[in-house]
């Protein structure tokens, strides 16, 4: 058992984008912007032969490492981790679970916070990653546009005056921007108003998927908002278009949360949280979906003020470390799911300080 | 106001003339419903005006090549317009000339939008359209609004400039 690991390595500490802070943060987790980019000269990458995969990467991996970057990152080679640590990069959002799987070269620049992260190889040659805790879109965009234009001088990207930045998928085409924040909307999902809330930021091209999970089946009321359309948009549109969309969603949840806090409503609110506070306590054997649902209620309750003695930031990590991969990791050993339900419910009481 | 002259009962709304050497020989008014029953009714305007926009554009695409459906592999990474067709992917940035006619109404199902607008390497911030409309993508625009407005003399004389404008263009070295 390596219980002593775990406040100090780095892979146990969230990145700074879930430290809890930041505007709106009891509802908006983390901001991130995301930028597909492709290199003259060479296939997009789910065409590419090995060899071209390898050449690209070398190209690619070599100049992100360049000095005069505005960040400054390390480069991790896919190849040179397992797959227990891939996945542990994939619950950090760092990579996506289709660059785990791949067989190519294919590689992560991250800087130390990990608030950038830029995938190479994955369904385009360059997935540039800029992460922020709460609802900051303007200062996300600011920091990924400073390091596109610093990458734009270094690496040859296919462009078009008409079409803009090319990319392997037509969804992409144009800027290349997926701006997206991720929520936690106990409030919408209980009062049974999510639905009307998807529906409505639909309409105005906003995607609304799940955070965990998989599909559409959002588990433990955390959503992600993003932009849908890339093309006909400048960036500054886009950014202001989800600013102003995410605002209203946010609003919208402070309202129905007070709605639940009040007359007859109140009590069940309460005995909910409460309840999840019991389990997680007191439970033996936890699933990740039962854990997800518990953690959302218990970040509710820290968030309106209804119960002590636990942070958001707490929640966060709770949520980090109960995810497969880290559990393993962080009890170094390979979990049967049963194993894993029986270790998470441990290891949730341990993080959250609650007394077994 | 002329009351329709096969049916003389409903309003004519519709005029057919008989036009020889430039001069009206003849002339009919009829109401609609006569109009359908003698197969002279006006065509329907179809459902979605980008219809009528690649009606008009599509001399245009074939004039400037690359806007054709596409028939041959990409020269740049050999993927074939049905490998395209099947997967809405495109193997290299080539294939965004290659495979345009297929992927323009793509691309306007996608973002209802066919050209870009933002960023691009050398011109770092988003540009606003010239303040004299004379930009490619603002005549494609302007054009598609004339369209949608079902302002069709505006929209062929767009056409028109739309034309002589890419072939200004192509010309250029």
């Amino acid at each position: 058992m390596t219980r002593a690991r775990g406040g100090k390595s780095p892979e146990f500490r969230p990145g700074a984008w879930l430290s809890g802070t930041g505007p709106e943060c009891d509802i908006a987790i983390c901001t991130r912007a995301r930028l597909a980019r492709n290199l003259q000269g060479f296939r997009f990458s789910p065409c590419q032969p090995e060899a071209e995969a390898r050449a690209l990467y070398d190209f690619v991996t070599a100049r992100l490492q360049q000095k005069g970057l505005p960040e400054q990152l390390a480069v991790v080679d896919l190849d040179t981790l397992d797959e227990l640590e891939r996945t542990v990069l994939v619950e950090r959002h760092l990579i996506s679970r289709e660059l785990a799987g791949k067989k190519c070269a294919r590689g992560v620049a991250v800087d130390t916070d990990e608030a950038i992260a830029i995938m190479v190889n994955e369904e385009d040659h360059l997935r540039v990653q800029v992460f922020a805790s709460g609802l900051q879109t303007e200062a996300v965009w600011q920091r990924t546009e400073r390091l596109d234009d610093a990458l734009m001088q270094r690496l040859p990207f296919a462009t078009s005056e008409e079409f803009g930045f090319l990319t392997s998928c037509p969804t992409n085409t144009g800027t290349g921007l997926r701006l997206s924040v991720m929520l936690h909307l106990p409030g919408l999902v209980w009062a049974e108003e999510i639905d009307k809330t998807t529906n409505t930021a639909q309409k105005i091209h906003l995607a609304v998927r799940g955070l965990y999970g998989e599909g559409s089946r959002a588990l433990g009321d955390f959503y992600q908002v993003s932009n849908q359309v890339t093309l006909g948009r400048d960036e500054r549109q886009i950014q202001s278009d989800v600013h102003l969309a995410v605002g209203k969603i946010v609003q919208w949840e402070r309202e129905v949360r007070q709605a639940l806090l009040r007359g007859a409503a109140r009590t069940r609110t309460l005995d909910r949280i409460h309840r999840s506070l019991g389990i997680l306590e007191r439970a033996q054997i936890l699933t990740s979906e039962e854990a997800l649902g518990c953690l959302s209620a218990l970040r509710f309750g820290i968030e309106e003020d209804l119960i002590s003695g636990f942070s958001v930031a707490d929640v966060n990590r709770a949520l980090l470390l109960s995810q497969p991969g880290h559990l393993q990791r962080f009890t170094q050993q390979r979990l049967q799911p049963d194993e894993r339900d029986q270790r998470r419910a441990q290891l949730l009481r341990e993080v959250l300080g609650c007394k077994p | 106001m002329q009351y329709c002259t096969a049916c003389q009962k409903a309003i004519a709304t519709i005029v057919i003339m008989d036009l020889s050497g430039g001069a009206v020989t003849g002339s009919q008014h009829l109401c609609p419903a006569c109009a359908e029953q003698l197969g002279v009714a006006q065509p329907k305007v179809p459902k979605f005006s980008a219809e009528i926009l690649e009606d008009l554009l599509g001399s245009l695409k074939g004039a400037r090549g690359g806007g054709r459906r596409p028939t041959e592999a990409c020269p740049g990474c050999g993927l074939t317009p049905a490998d395209f067709r099947a997967k809405g992917r495109l193997g290299c940035p080539r294939c965004y000339e290659t495979f345009r006619g297929d992927l323009l109404p793509l691309l306007r199902r996608i973002h209802e939008a066919e050209s870009h607008r933002g960023r691009l390497p050398g011109r770092l911030c988003a540009e606003p359209p010239p303040p004299d409309g004379s930009g490619l993508a603002d005549l494609r625009r302007r054009l598609e609004e004339a369209v949608r407005g079902e302002r069709y003399e505006e929209a062929a004389r767009l056409r028109d400039e739309l034309r002589s404008a890419e072939r200004g263009e192509g010309a250029k070295p």
